[in-house]
């Protein structure tokens, strides 16, 4: 019997009535210090699409609004509760109570932000007189008479955005991070990302961290949009080594 | 629906706000995010690699050079340079709050499934993504070992 894994919760915790993947109810394998949040899966291939994930998702929802879960990625599948307890909790044992102290009460949050594509262009042909010129130069001419100057010109404004994106991505971390406990900054998914980062947030500063967020999209309103996320389980604040 | 009932932030103002559970948002961290460990087994992860796209994008490419430049031409900003920063700022709070993107510099979906929808769509209001870039899929297909 395989056995999927979802996250680790404290000892004491009870598992959350949803369903796990697959329909079997979630189940606990519990440890010195530690649980592991699991349900059964059938031999054989088992279908891993989209619903699957959600499912993930939705159990450490459910675990988090019961107390301090450390969760795992989509995909980890054990060979039955012996082997959870064997490999998981007890080798790693040590490393999984430390975390589920130091991360007791803490939530992650995840803070994206996107320029409004005019806007930000319309700066960038203002600020920079060679960009402004270019784009002088190109208008009304051929896609192919103006081919190279249009590369320049698109390599200028690419240069410009980037530029802008540093610093207004540095200036919404500073603001943010003396709210938090820890930062994680992610890769822009594409051009006109300012930045993508998750936060590990005190729940007691939950409502503070929300009300200097909004402050945040308020001077930057009609310029950058703000996306909050969460809270969810730490994803990017928890880390397993290779144990003993 | 969110769990976390007494932690939800207040829904207001300038910030869009989303709990957890949608798919977009959800792959983000859920396949790449979390606790592993070396040794488990992977049952047949079937249609996994189906879930992701690498959607990172090369900014310094011609194309992406051609699409910036086009995207630029096509403000209207007047005939010649010669607007003044003033109007140029009025017309920044004018448009911005509702200026609509033009779909040049179109964000790659984070995942493929456009009809999931909802979530996806965080970015912008319209995000149809006529140009979209290129993104390569990144297999996540994962080799099934037997722990030892």
């Amino acid at each position: 019997m395989a056995t999927y894994v979802y996250g680790i919760v404290e000892s004491t915790a009870r598992a959350p009535k949803a369903r796990g993947i697959g329909g079997a109810p979630l189940a606990m394998v519990a440890g010195d210090g530690a649980a592991a949040l699991v349900s059964d899966l059938p031999d054989g291939d088992v279908r891993m699409g989209r619903d699957e994930v959600l499912m993930h998702a939705e159990v450490l929802d459910q675990a988090l609004a019961q107390g301090t879960v450390l969760p795992m990625r989509f995909g980890v599948v054990m060979d039955g509760s012996d082997d959870v307890r064997r490999q998981l909790l007890e080798r790693h044992g040590e490393d999984l109570r430390n975390q589920l102290a130091d991360l007791a009460g803490k939530v992650e949050v995840n803070v994206r932000a996107v320029y409004e594509e005019d806007v930000v262009l319309r700066e960038v042909v203002s600020e920079d007189p060679e960009i402004a010129r270019l784009r002088e130069a190109v208008r009304g001419r051929s896609e192919d008479a103006a081919y190279y100057e249009r590369i320049r010109l698109g390599e200028l404004v690419a240069q410009a955005i980037e530029a802008k994106r540093e610093r207004d991505a540095q200036a919404i971390i500073d603001v943010l991070a003396p709210e938090t406990l820890a930062v994680d900054v992610g890769a822009p998914a594409h051009e006109r990302v300012v930045l993508s980062v998750s936060f590990l947030v005190d729940r007691e500063r939950l409502e503070k961290f929300d009300e200097v967020l909004e402050a945040v999209a308020r001077d930057q309103v009609g310029r950058i949009r703000f996306k909050l996320t969460g809270p969810r389980a730490p994803h990017s604040f928890v880390e397993l080594g290779r144990g003993p | 629906m969110s769990a976390l009932a007494g932690n939800r932030f207040p829904r207001s103002g300038y910030v869009t706000r989303s709990s957890s559970s949608g798919l977009a948002d959800v792959l983000d961290v859920l396949l790449d995010k979390g606790l592993v460990i070396d040794i488990f087994l992977r049952v047949s992860l079937v249609g996994i690699e189906l879930l992701t796209v690498d959607a990172r994008i090369v900014i310094a490419s011609v194309d992406t050079y051609l699409r910036f430049a086009e995207a630029v031409n096509r403000l209207d900003i007047g005939e010649s340079s010669s607007e003044g920063l003033p109007d140029l700022i009025e017309d920044m709070t004018q448009n911005g709050a509702q200026s609509k993107t033009k779909g040049v510099l179109e964000g790659a979906k984070e995942s493929l499934f456009g009809s999931s929808g909802d979530d996806d769509n965080d970015d912008d209001g319209d995000s149809s993504s006529r140009s979209k870039p290129r993104s390569s899929s990144r297999s996540r297909s994962r080799s099934s070992s037997r722990g030892r």
